[in-house]
């Protein structure tokens, strides 16, 4: 069996709130996800699902248990794990070609090799005409494309996606969605994707693990074709992959 | 008419943000000018009370206390490059130009010197707990030294040249940057950094990359309120000792009783003040075009 990208051991992470009681955020979760997977984590609002994210993404020190990614310990943040988060945490004192190249700048890669990386994965998103552009002249949505693209250019085996389109409109989420569903096709990256939006998990995961109180509530894979339509989630396998999340969402 | 982005999908959208800030440029040239006439009308009326003001206080009182706007200027322009009755105090064959020459020096001296160690200071502090908690107290303490304290110490251990003064504009204003260089890296978004080291950016490359920049709005404001105090300093330290600067003059004018001069080197120092304000306005300006 090969080893998996990431490995997650009996992790149990708890916090103290500032009244003093104990909040019991993940409860003994262990999951492995391998190569190449795009695993969507779904779970209704403070369930767990980005306290697991910002673990495995080491931004949060582990409680009890072990994670591992690419078969070495998670003890922070690294470059092998790239982030988008749901807020807007694109820099807005850099341009956006700037903003891309932010990782390969720390990398140390010179300003010319690091512009042609940027320019590239701009244009992947779309962005190409607005790389010289400042943030807070772009719409929401195409900074979430800046985001995607910086996070891209670093080129991380890992992606993980903490509710990136949360709060997008309706048609920006759809559209990002490809975006994001044909970059992964195209480089094959293990994605682990935090979602609230059932019809979002089953859009875009190969494999849709649902946490509730901490825990995994259930673990499946999507048997459906990539890239994945409408209509395929209208078949009977994906309306019935359809009920069962929504009853562990509480909606049914 | 708004202005449209092609997406990925290939299709066109409105883009309002953009259209929004478009608007506003296509209608700048007009609405600008009326802004700036309207700006400039209210600051001049402000000026003419003041000087109105002024001018009726002359009238009233003997040329010994007050003397007219008209008098101090034409003090200032007579003694501008050199002010003949300077001489008699030891400070050689001046004008209030050369003097205040070394006063703007001193300050801008002190004041980056100051700033360079409190903006550092602060922002490094605000990340490191073990360094804040050090720094914190001593900031608080050396903070709290009155002026009159602190300026005739100095005087005494480093005597009466230009260090002592740039020590003195120096060393307050990087215990005011440093207190509004924490509390801005306190302000700013804690996300910014986490993306920074999901990049592999270590506290050097953030402080850099992330914190400075994200920073500085904020810290341009203390930056502003440091300068406008650095200016008293300053003139404060020269008055108390210095080898040059318009507080030297300041002081042989005072023991003159002439109180034109007195004016004129007052309103010098205040012509420096706003004209570099302006110049910091325009730099920042510059600097944070993206804000």
């Amino acid at each position: 069996m090969t080893t998996p990208v990431i490995s997650v051991r009996h992790l149990t992470q708890t916090f103290t709130r500032t009244d003093g009681g104990r909040v019991l955020a993940l409860d003994d979760v262990s999951l492995d996800i391998p190569a190449g997977e795009f695993a969507c984590i779904l779970g209704r609002s403070g369930h767990g699902k980005t306290t697991l994210l910002n673990a495995i993404a080491g931004l949060l020190p582990v409680g009890e248990g072990d994670i591992r990614a690419l078969d070495r310990p998670v003890t922070g943040p690294g470059t092998d794990r790239g982030v988008i988060f749901q807020k807007d945490a694109v820099f807005p004192w850099m341009r956006v070609e700037d903003n891309v190249a932010f990782g390969l700048k720390v990398r140390g890669i010179d300003r010319t090799g690091r512009m042609r990386i940027a320019r590239e994965h701009l244009a992947s998103v779309g962005l190409e005409a607005v790389s010289r552009a400042w943030p807070r002249e772009l719409s929401g949505g195409m900074r979430a494309r800046v985001a995607i693209a910086a996070v891209f250019a670093n080129d991380p085996p890992i992606l993980l996606a903490d509710e990136p389109f949360g709060a997008l409109d309706y048609v920006t989420r759809r559209q990002l969605q490809a975006v994001l569903r044909e970059l992964w096709q195209r480089t094959g990256k293990t994605v682990l994707f935090v979602t609230h939006d059932v019809e979002e998990a089953l859009l875009l995961g190969t494999r849709v693990i649902v946490v509730s109180h901490g825990a995994i509530a259930e673990d499946r894979a999507v048997d459906l074709p990539v890239p994945r339509t409408d209509d395929d989630l209208a078949t009977p396998q994906g309306l019935a992959l359809k009920h069962l999340l929504l009853h562990h969402m509480g909606l049914e | 008419m708004t202005s449209t982005i092609r997406s990925a999908e290939g299709y066109q959208r409105p883009d309002y943000a953009t259209a929004a800030a478009g608007t506003a440029r296509r209608t700048g040239g007009a609405g600008q000018l009326h802004s700036f006439l309207r700006t400039t009308a209210v600051s001049a009326a402000g000026l003419a009370v003041f000087f109105a003001a002024w001018e009726l206080a002359a009238l009233q009182l003997p040329s010994s206390r007050l003397v007219s706007p008209q008098a101090t200027l034409a003090d200032l322009i007579r003694n501008f490059v050199f002010a003949p009755r300077l001489q008699v105090f030891g400070l050689g064959r001046v004008g209030y130009g050369s003097l205040l020459l070394y006063t703007v020096r001193n300050t801008v001296l002190g004041l980056v010197a100051g700033g360079f160690v409190g903006i550092l200071l602060g922002l490094t502090s605000a990340r490191l707990r073990l360094l804040r908690i050090f720094v914190d107290p001593l900031v608080l303490v050396l903070g709290t030294v009155p002026v009159l304290v602190a300026a005739p110490l100095f005087l005494l251990w480093f005597g009466v040249v230009p260090f002592t003064q740039v020590l003195l504009v120096a060393f307050y204003s990087a215990v005011m940057l440093t207190l509004f260089s924490q509390r801005a890296a306190e302000n700013l978004d804690p996300l910014y950094e986490r993306w920074a080291t999901t990049f592999g950016a270590g506290l050097d490359v953030r402080i850099r990359n992330v914190l400075l920049p994200g920073t500085l709005p904020e810290i341009l404001g203390g930056i502003r309120i440091t300068l406008a105090s650095a200016w008293g300093l300053e003139t404060f330290a020269e008055i108390l000792g210095a080898p040059s600067g318009i507080g030297q003059a300041i002081k042989a004018l005072t023991n003159m009783n002439n109180v034109s001069g007195l004016l004129a080197c007052v309103a010098l120092v205040a012509i420096s003040a706003i004209l570099t304000d302006l110049l910091l306005l325009a730099v920042a300006g510059r600097i944070m075009r993206w804000a």
